[in-house]
This record gives structure tokens, sequence and C-alpha cells, in this order.
């Protein structure tokens, strides 16, 4: 009988997208793979080893607090394991085994899980266990090495598999590079240099020294074409952060034109671009506060990169925008549809009286 | 032809292949229906009949009890059998008519109007009991009876719910028909134009209606873009006129007044045919159900008919009165039609999305696709505090609960509820 049949009862809609949390975290984590995979090709397997440490201690250490918090088990979503691959990739391919633990326990557990979990956290966890690495280990977080050499055919199994840097950087002598691009282009901008010494193509390519992830530009821009073709990020955020970094390049070099490419295509500005000032919970809500957000970030990493003491600035930049974020929502609430101001009629009788 | 609009929105799967090329057919009414006292929008209609009472089809048995209320009619012919109680769409207990049916189907008509005066019209309107049969049920004839000077009459042909097709099939079966009921509205109001929205989805509709419209320089017909929600009325009014209702205002305002073209047929039957709203066309469909349909069925019939009519498979879920995006899930199949039915689906596992919500992970997506410009997480996030003087900027009162929020989340959060509590909370504590 039709009458004892049991049926489901809710709020509307009734009907929803197939997008759901952890399928988005899962499509992030296809296109930090591409990265990934440039990196390894790049630097070779102890970059994988690497990455996958900052994986496992990601998850493990969301694990360990959602035990010791007595909290439901959060695992689930991937969102840890966005953050550790994030964390990773954010490092140079010297990094000794114990930076990605740390980098990973400290974004999951003192920024994202204290704060919250997935969606509190004030700040991009991967940026901020970046920031804390690189002034905690500075020399470690900056020994950039040169890519395999496939094109002089000398690289061997035992040079791929290599795992020398696992306790210590101890050859250092052979593996540093005169200098990674961006250290280039701030000696340049600082003597005065109307043009940039920096090769293009490498930039593209990433065939230069540089983290795991942020290297290779032509890799970053179709993880970034894939996330944007399926919605998982809105093009709005790199869009108006590259195109801010390009004019203040503009502005703050001499003959800044020749610089505005070198500029982009180093560092981490088109890795942060995409991967980390998008991060959902510490970006703005309001469509114009992502504009202000993405903005100030480029005014803040050209700055750092042309007149501060350090090559790179990405990461600080996103910090710094990312405390703003509650205050700039607030200022860029937007006004509901068909909102009319109510009249002032108050204000003016107490002026009057 | 370029498709007009409204910002933001969602583009949901239409779901109209189910029933877009089933014809209307009658659906036979049983030996008793229950015709509820209060179908629209307003107080409930004063019983005019007592138990024992031979109805015809069209006798009015209930009487509009205030200035927002409409009346009643008898769907069938046979004894008033008595008053019951049962629930409701909205799980109501409320006064229900129940009228032995016998069969005959004797008719009560009022006299068809000949050359109507306005004043004519929208006292037919008001006599024949016409509410907005979108499914928000509005009376009519208050819609009518405007004191702003009208610039246009709108005609929402967008049905921008999923499944629903009752109002494409009205546009493709009896255009004529339908014209002439929105030209009795125009009348009414003395609206100097008419515009015609229809959802480019529905492209023959839109050939359909301009083709009977040709020659009337007063009617236009326009094609709008197939969105969620372009059938609300504010987003209709800002698609073809660029205006904006204001919050707290009426299209009228404006001078605009939005009307479905299930009512233009209603008031066509009502000014040319003498025939009080009794019945209506809606749409039965979803994949629950063994072969959707577009009926045309009269008041009263219990949905447990049309079910049983039609026949439905085990693996229904969830059964909603009404549209996927707005309408009401039923625990069970009691509820009758009304003038607001303009659809009965049956939704299995696959078409629904029944997940525990998780938590919010601020992508902002909500607030994207918000017509009204709101921030739903912002609400649902002070909903779940208590802190509903915090959310005060947030306008929730601005919220049409059209559901692009809660459809979007990735988290399934019932953002649509916050929203409603939200509303709820601070009419209540008059913040």
């Amino acid at each position: 009988m039709s009458e004892n049949k049991r049926f489901i009862v809710s709020s509307s809609p009734h009907v929803g997208s197939s997008l759901f949390t952890r399928r988005i975290m899962i499509h992030v984590c296809i296109a930090l793979t591409f990265c990934l995979i440039a990196g390894v090709v790049l630097y070779g397997f102890y970059s994988l080893f690497l990455v996958l440490l900052a994986v496992f201690s990601a998850v493990g250490a969301e694990a360990l607090y959602c035990v010791i918090a007595k909290k439901p088990l959060t695992i689930w979503d991937a969102s840890a394991i966005v953050t550790g691959m994030i964390v990773g990739l954010n490092l140079p391919p010297t990094a000794p085994f114990y930076v990605p633990i740390v980098g990973s326990v400290f974004a999951i557990m003192l920024v994202k899980m204290l704060f919250g979990g997935l969606g509190k956290n004030f700040a991009n966890p991967a940026a901020t266990a970046r920031v804390f690495l690189l002034l905690a280990w500075t020399t470690k977080m900056t020994a950039f090495i040169n890519p395999l050499d496939y094109a002089g055919g000398k690289v061997t199994a035992g040079d791929f598999f290599s795992f020398r840097f696992i306790v210590d950087f101890a050859d250092k002598a052979n593996y540093v590079t005169g200098a990674t691009p961006l250290a280039t282009i701030k000696s340049d901008a600082l003597a005065g240099a109307t043009t940039t010494n920096v090769d293009l193509l490498d930039l593209l390519l990433g065939t230069t020294g540089g983290s795991i992830g942020e290297v290779c530009a032509v890799v970053i821009l179709f993880a970034a074409l894939y996330l944007i073709i399926l919605k998982i990020i809105d093009w709005k955020i790199p869009v108006v952060y590259l195109a801010s970094c390009a004019i203040f390049t503009l502005i703050f070099y001499k003959n800044g034109w020749n610089y505005i490419l070198p500029n982009l295509l180093s560092g981490g500005i088109l890795f942060g671009a995409v991967f980390m000032l998008t991060d959902y919970s510490s970006s703005p809500n309001t469509r114009w506060g992502a504009v202000i957000f993405a903005a100030g970030a480029g005014l803040i990493t050209m700055l750092i990169r042309r007149y501060g003491g350090m090559n790179e600035g990405v990461s600080f930049a996103i910090l710094l925008m990312n405390l703003l974020v509650p205050l700039i929502d607030k200022a860029c609430r937007p006004k509901a549809f068909g909102y009319k101001k109510p009249p002032k009629a108050k204000k003016e009788k107490e002026v009057k009286a | 032809m370029r498709l007009k609009t409204f910002k933001f929105g969602i583009h949901p799967h239409d779901m109209k292949e189910l029933s877009h090329d089933c014809k209307f057919e009658e659906m036979p009414t049983g030996e008793k229906v229950y015709i509820p006292l209060a179908q629209h929008l307003g107080t409930p209609a004063q019983a005019v009949v007592e138990v024992g009472d031979y109805v015809k089809v069209g006798t009015k048995i209930g009487e509009a009890s205030s200035y927002v209320s409409c009346n009643v009619h008898s769907s069938v012919s046979g004894t008033v059998e008595g008053f019951v109680l049962r629930e409701n769409a909205m799980g109501k207990r409320i006064r229900h008519v129940c009228i032995a049916n016998d069969g005959k189907y004797e008719e009560d008509f009022l006299p068809p109007l000949e050359n109507p005066t306005p004043a004519e019209l929208v006292e037919r309107c008001k006599e024949c009991g016409l509410a907005g049969m979108g499914g928000a049920t509005f009376p009519t004839h208050v819609k009518l009876e405007t004191k702003t000077p009208i610039k246009a009459l709108i005609i929402n042909g967008s049905e921008c719910e999923p499944y629903i097709t009752t109002d494409y099939r009205l546009m493709i079966d009896k255009p004529q028909e339908v014209l002439q009921g929105i030209r009795y509205l125009a009348k009414a109001i003395g609206a100097p134009e008419i515009w015609i929205g229809i959802e480019a989805n529905k492209s023959d509709a839109i050939e359909g209606m301009a083709r009977v419209a040709e020659g009337d320089a007063t009617i236009k017909v326009f094609g709008l873009k197939t969105k969620y929600p372009q059938g609300g009325e504010k987003q209709l009014i800002y698609a073809l006129a660029h205006q904006k209702v204001p919050q707290g205002g009426l299209p009228s305002d404006l001078g605009y007044i939005v009307l479905n073209i299930s009512t233009a047929l209603a008031m066509y039957e009502a000014c040319a045919l003498g025939k009080p709203l009794f019945s209506r066309y809606m749409t039965v469909s979803g994949k629950g159900i063994n072969r959707p349909a577009n009926i045309w069925v009269r008041f009263g019939v219990p949905f447990v008919e049309i079910v049983d009519y039609l026949g439905y498979s085990d693996d229904v879920v969830k059964v909603i009165s009404g549209g996927p995006m707005m309408g009401i899930s039923l625990h069970s199949f009691m509820p009758v039609v009304t003038k607001g039915s303009s659809a009965l689906l049956l939704l299995n596992e696959d078409e629904i999305r029944d997940v525990d919500p998780t938590t919010c992970i601020n992508c902002a997506r909500c607030a994207s696709v918000c017509p009204m410009g709101l921030m739903p997480m912002m609400t649902d996030a002070y909903v779940l505090k208590n802190m509903i003087k915090e959310i005060k900027p947030y306008n929730p009162l601005a919220c049409i609960e059209c559901g692009c929020c809660a459809y979007v989340c990735p988290a399934k959060r019932p953002l649509v509820q916050s929203q409603r509590l939200a509303k709820k909370l601070i009419r209540e504590r008059k913040l």
C-alpha cells in the first residue's frame, strides 16, 4: 500500500550539484600532481619522497589532532592531503627529511586544526608553514640546486634515485647553482640594470633552480587551466594577482617592461596565485574583496622582491593579505538586490536637537 | 535573438525531457474529492455549503473571507459529505470539504463575458477564485487591482524549475487560449504593453507564442537565457526591464505586474467560458514514476490516486509537490491537488542529493550564485551560533529562497533552511 511507504522529508532544494568537498580536494590534488611530476622529473626521486613525507605527516597530524581533541576523524575530506602536497612542493629539492614533517605538522596542527579545522583557518596553512620553515632553517630552505641535466646525458639512475640530501646538505659545494633566477633579478634590479639576464625558456620549462613545485611555469599554467575549467577555483584571484604583480613591476623597476615576464614566471608567484591565494577559507568571500585581496598581495610581493631583504616575497604577501581578509570582506559586503539605503531621517533630527 | 537574463544564478539539469513531449491527458476523478478551504496565500475561505448540500461542478463552496483570500469552488458534482481535517502539503492539518462524486459532472458555470470592462474582468477573476498558479498562489485579483499605473504586463513563461513542463505544454497546445487570457489580464490592469518571457530551452514555445501574437504590436515575446531562477519575479523584471524591484517593494511599484502562463489560461477560462477555477494542469514526473505525464486534474484529488493511475516504482525516496528547487517534500501521498500544485515529482536515489552536511569550507560558491546578492554562508554560520543580531547586515530578509546556494554548496549545507530560520528569528525578535 502506498500509504505505508516512507519518504525523505527535508527543506528545499531537493536536488544539488555533484561537486562535494572531497571531490574538490581530489581535483586540487590532481592539479598539484602535475606540478609534482614536473618537480620529480627535474630534481629526481628525492623530491617525490619529500612531498610524500609532507602528505603523510599532514594526514597523520590531522588524525592525531582528531584523536587527542576527541573530534570525529576529518581526514577523509582529503584537505590534509592538499595542505601536505602544497607544503612539500614549496620545499627546495634539497631539504632534509625532517623539514617536510615539521612543516606539515605545523601547518595542520597550529594553523588549521587549532582554529577549527577545514574552512576555519585564518591563514593559508601551507604559506604559514613555508614562512615558518624559512625563518627556522633559512639556509636549508634556500639551498636550491640545478635540475638534472638530461641534455648533457649525464643523468644516471644513481643520480635520479639519490637520497644524498636526506640527513643534511652534505656536499653543498657540488650542487648549489650560481644563482636562482630570483637572485639574478634582484641583483640586476639593485644594480639598476635596464634588463635582467634570465632565460625565459628556462623559466617556462623549469630548467633552473627553485622549489620542487614552483619552477615549471608551463605545468602550473596547465594546472591552473584544469582548475579553472572545472570551476574549482575562480579565475579572478590568480588573474588579478598576476596583473597586479605586472603593474607593480612596471612601477617599481627601472625599464619595468623587461622585468615583467622574468618576475611573473620565476619563484612562487604562479604557484602561489593558483594554489595558495585561492585557498577557500583564507581568501575573501566577496567578489570585490577577492579583487582587492589579490591586488594587495601583488603589491606586497613586488615590494618585498624589489625593496625587501629577501629574493622572494610570495608567501609573506599571502600571509599578510590573509590577515586582512575579514576586514576586506566586511568592507566589500555586497548590497542585496534591490537594496535601498534606509533614509537618514534620524540622524538629521539628532543634529538639529 | 539576444537572450535576456539576470545576474548570477545556476544551471541545474532541467530534466524536462521526461515529460515535455507528453500531451495533456485527463486524470480520472475518484469517488470522493477533498477540497481544502485554504489553497492560496492569505486567509482561508469561509465554507458556504453544509453537509448534505448538492453541489455542481463550479458551485462556490468557500467564500473569500478577506481581501487577500480566494473563493473556492467544487470540482465535481455530488453531495457534500462533511468537513474533514487532512494534512496539506505543508504538513498542516486544515479543513477540507469532502464531496462524494456522482460522476455526472453537472456544470454550474458563470455566463461568459462579452466585451468586458476592466472592472468586470477583475470582478470575474475574484468570483472565479483565481490565484497565481506558479506555486505561490497569491490571489490574482489583488495583483490586478493595483493603484499604480502599469507600464507592462509581464507574462512569466520561463518555467525555470527543473522537471516541470506544464506551462510549456500550455504554450504549445493552447497558445490561442493563453494569449486571449493574457489579453484579458492586460485589459484588467490597463497595461499598454505585454511582455512574454520564455526560457531558451523552450524555443518552440517562443516561436509558437510569437506566431499567435503576430500583428499585435503591444505584445512582445522575449527569449530568456536558460538559467535558474529566471522565473523569479524580481529576476524576470530585471531581465526584461533592467530595473530592480526595491527590497520590501512590489513589482507594481515599478509599473509591472507578473503573472504566469497557467494563470493566463485560468483567466481565459473564467472570462470566455465562465469556468471558475476548479481544475489545473500539472506535471507528474521524476524517475520514480512509471509514466511521466502532463495531466488535467480537478482540485481535491488526492495525490495517491494520481500515482496509482500513472504507476510508480519502489525505489522512490522523495516525493515533492512543486519543483525540486522550491517545492515541498511530502511524507505521504495523502495531500490533494490544489491551486498551487504545479507538479508532483517522485524522485529516486540518483536524482536527489541526500547526504549529511559537512563543515563549511568557505568556498563562497553560495555567495557567487545568489541572485539576490546575499552571503548565505554568513547567515548559516551565525544561525548555528544563535547570533541573530549579527545576521542583520547580511540581510536574510531579502532572500527569495530559490535554493541556488544550497544547490551549489559542496558541503551540502542546508543554507536555505538557515535563511528561513534567520528570517523567522529576526521577525520574532523584531530586530
